[in-house]
């Protein structure tokens, strides 16, 4: 009955948080206790959430989601998918709540419902160490500065932008804003004070040089109208840690006196992010392993339809074909995870929506190699096979597809390895491969080029082992 | 020659009544009539493009045919009910261009379809796929990729393997034509030997000695008819159609 009251009345009251007070003091919340939730968060916003040398997801939103999730005796299950992602996997109901480093605003506030704020922000600028010319906004006349994709530091950016007459490229990460900013590609960034001040603590190369801007507050969000015991939990939670001084120990370890990190060698840095690189490297070779075979059975079908004699069967795979390779892969990652879910209302495991996305992808690209292979073989071999008395089925298993593979063999390893890189396309929708790992590492130490350059000859050597094992199993099957 | 006064008594292996076969728009058979009688030899000769190649495909259905009925040793051809398979095994085919598959050795060419219909265990059909490479003289080359064959050995591999079903007829297009004349001579011989076995044949053919010798009858197509047929004496010594004149003074 408490249960059922408290979502009544969460979901009538919004983000007030009148429910919390009602709940029983003490740890535990019966609403809640022993559930588990599904949060979602961005990769890469440090101190907020990122990760430290071993590969845990750390930072202010993760050690607070958890203090209160202990308090309240639920368990969280962490998501860390990138800031747009995780509110597209909100709004599709793939995770419960989101934090990460959110601002409260009015427009968000229709689609989600907010707890109270857990943190006050604001805007900072900053520029690159070296640069002594940007002194403060006057400065930006006819440049370019960055900032994050729809966070508070670009509508701020941009609402200052026609009175300083300068432009504003708006970027995902704050790592990736920083190194455009270190590159002369952009004068200055706009971004959240703490994960300014962080990101300069950790040596990230930038500085600020005006004053901070008081902004909104961040705040712990779930789907409109949707678990409102979640909601509820948090403000109790929440209230409790403040209250107990739980919540200043929080921000003051990683906001009250940063100790700049020492710069570490290239090789510790590899070593640091070996383990991390190495399962991402893991996930890349088994979404590719497992979309492979799906793409070979799909590019099969589709490669024999396209040369069947039924117009409706060979329109069919014509239709698919055309589909697949006259569309970005990127737009089936999305589709897959966030717009199917959302028109069906059931949640896609990462995995299926994966292997779903390069696989139909490759599967176009295989059955244009299948239907060329087959049709490649003489016809003379298909007739002198027919003439023995062999049906059709059987010469195509026999005769013309043993001859066809072998000529599509080069084309399907060329496709194999199309699609090991292509699957780094999957951070996109969060999906733990190489890149995505190497975005990981890089956003929490701000050491982009060396470890793009790591993630980089992990690829090239994948790539390089894999033709390997491919031309050798061809030699070896196809003498 | 013997067959003129006994073909009556003859089973018929192969008889075509007005066979027609069309390219879309284009006839290139228009009404066929032909008997082919158990154990004979008829040569069917004719200027390129007069339709044998496609006569010939129509006999064991590698061609849809458009009208008329074809019934090959018993068979309709033209009746749905029929298993085109089953008819093509008593029907051996041999190609001017071979045919052979490549990735597979000489043996398993000639025996891929005892073992495949299930007429022989792998055991079986490689003891009888080398007694066949023996009949052809090329028992030697049994493990050989066809890649590594002159001409000549291919078309006697190829001919190996359309007798592997043991069939009562052998078709053969144009099967010395994309031969190196130093070969024909050794496939020619084949040919003969299974003319001489009794088997039926029925040969397209340039090589107008070779039909006069081994044929029981000639058949003369010209623009998709049979211009004229006889014996091999009648047609060559005595045509008596004008464009048979006309196609023997081009080619004798
Ligand atoms: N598959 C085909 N499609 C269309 N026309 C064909 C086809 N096969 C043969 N023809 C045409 O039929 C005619 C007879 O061909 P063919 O039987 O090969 O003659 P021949 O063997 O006597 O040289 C030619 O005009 C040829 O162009
Ligand atoms: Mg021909």
């Amino acid at each position: 009955m408490v249960a059922a009251f408290l979502a009544v009345a969460s979901l009538l009251f919004g983000a007030t948080g009148a429910a919390a007070d009602t709940s029983a003091s003490g740890s535990g919340n019966s609403a809640v206790e022993g559930k588990t939730f599904v949060i979602g968060t961005d990769t890469t916003f440090a101190p907020f959430e990122f990760r430290n040398a071993d590969g845990e997801l750390t930072g202010i939103d993760m050690d607070i989601v958890r203090a209160v999730a202990e308090d309240q005796g639920f368990k969280v299950e962490i998501r860390s998918l990138g800031f747009n992602a995780a509110l597209q996997a909100l709004t599709s109901n793939q995770v419960d709540g989101v934090i990460a480093g959110m601002s409260i605003t009015d427009e968000r506030k229709e689609v989600y419902d907010f707890s109270e704020p857990y943190f006050e922000s604001g805007v900072q600028m900053a520029v690159a160490k070296g640069n002594d010319d940007i002194k403060g906004y006057e400065d930006l006349k006819g440049k370019t500065v960055t900032a994050k994709t729809g966070a508070e530091g670009e509508t701020y950016a941009k609402s200052i932008a026609k009175k300083y007459d300068f432009k504003v490229k708006s970027l995902d990460q704050s790592a990736s804003m920083y190194e455009l900013v270190k590159s002369g590609n952009a004068v200055a960034v706009f971004d959240d004070y703490p994960v300014l001040a962080y990101g300069i603590a950790q040596n990230n190369g930038l500085k600020t040089v005006t004053d901070k801007v008081p902004g909104g507050s961040y705040g712990f969000a779930v789907n409109k109208g949707k678990n409102a015991d979640l909601l509820a939990a948090f403000n109790d939670g929440l209230a409790k840690l403040k209250a107990d001084g739980e919540y200043d120990k929080i921000l003051d370890k990683y906001l009250g006196d940063p100790t700049a990190a020492q710069p570490t060698s290239f090789w510790e840095l590899l070593e640091s992010s070996l383990p991390a690189l190495l399962k991402g490297l893991k996930n890349t070779m088994v979404v590719t392993g497992i979309s492979f075979v799906v793409a070979m059975i799909i590019g099969l079908a589709a490669g024999f339809m396209k040369i069947a004699r039924n117009i409706i069967v060979r329109g069919i795979s014509t239709t698919f074909v055309n589909v697949f390779r006259g569309t970005p892969l990127l737009l089936w990652a999305f589709m897959f995870y966030f717009g199917i879910p959302q028109l069906t209302g059931l949640p896609i495991n990462i995995w299926v929506a994966a292997v779903l996305t390069l696989s139909l992808n490759s599967g176009a690209y295989v059955a244009e190699i299948v239907r060329g292979g087959i049709q490649s073989v003489d016809p003379g071999q298909m007739e002198a096979s027919r003439s023995l008395g062999l049906g059709y089925g059987k010469s195509m298993q026999k005769v013309v597809v043993p001859q066809a593979f072998k000529m599509m063999t080069p084309s399907l390893i060329n496709q194999l390895i199309i699609m090991l890189k292509d699957s780094s396309l999957l951070l996109a929708i969060g999906f733990a491969e190489l890149l995505y790992q190497g975005q990981q590492i890089y956003a929490a130490n701000f050491r982009v080029t060396e470890t793009l350059f790591i993630v980089g000859v992990i690829y090239f050597v994948a790539v390089m082992l894999l033709t390997k094992l491919a031309n050798f199993a061809d030699r070896r099957f196809n003498k | 020659m013997s067959a003129s006064t006994t073909e009556t008594a003859r089973k018929l292996m192969i008889e075509v009544r007005g066979l027609r076969k069309s390219f879309g728009s284009n006839e290139v058979l228009q009404g066929i009539d032909a008997e082919v009688a158990e154990g004979e030899v008829v040569c069917v000769i004719g200027p390129s493009g007069s339709g044998k190649s496609t006569f010939l495909r129509c006999l064991n259905k590698l061609e849809d045919i458009s009208g008329g009925t074809v019934v090959v040793d018993g068979f309709d051809l033209t009746d749905p009910k029929v298993d085109i398979n089953d008819v093509r095994r008593h029907i051996g085919m041999v190609f001017q261009h071979f045919n052979l598959f490549p990735h597979m050795t000489v043996a398993e060419n000639v025996m891929l379809a005892p073992v495949e219909l299930k007429k022989a265990s792998k055991a079986e059909g490689r003891e009888k796929a080398m007694e066949l490479l023996t009949r052809v003289g090329l028992a030697e080359k049994a493990n050989a990729r066809p890649a590594a064959l002159s001409g000549g050995q291919k078309q006697r591999v190829a001919i190996a393997r359309a007798l592997a079903m043991n069939p009562g007829i052998m078709l053969f297009d144009e099967a010395t034509s994309a031969l190196d004349p130093e070969m024909v001579g050794e496939v020619l011989q084949v040919i003969r030997d299974l003319a001489n076995s009794g088997m039926t044949l029925v040969l397209v053919t340039h090589e107008m000695g070779f039909a006069r010798e081994v044929g029981d009858r000639v058949i003369f197509m010209a623009d998709g008819v049979v211009c004229e047929e006889g014996t091999p004496e009648q047609l060559f010594n005595d045509p008596q159609q004008e464009r048979t004149k006309e196609f023997l003074s081009k080619v004798l």
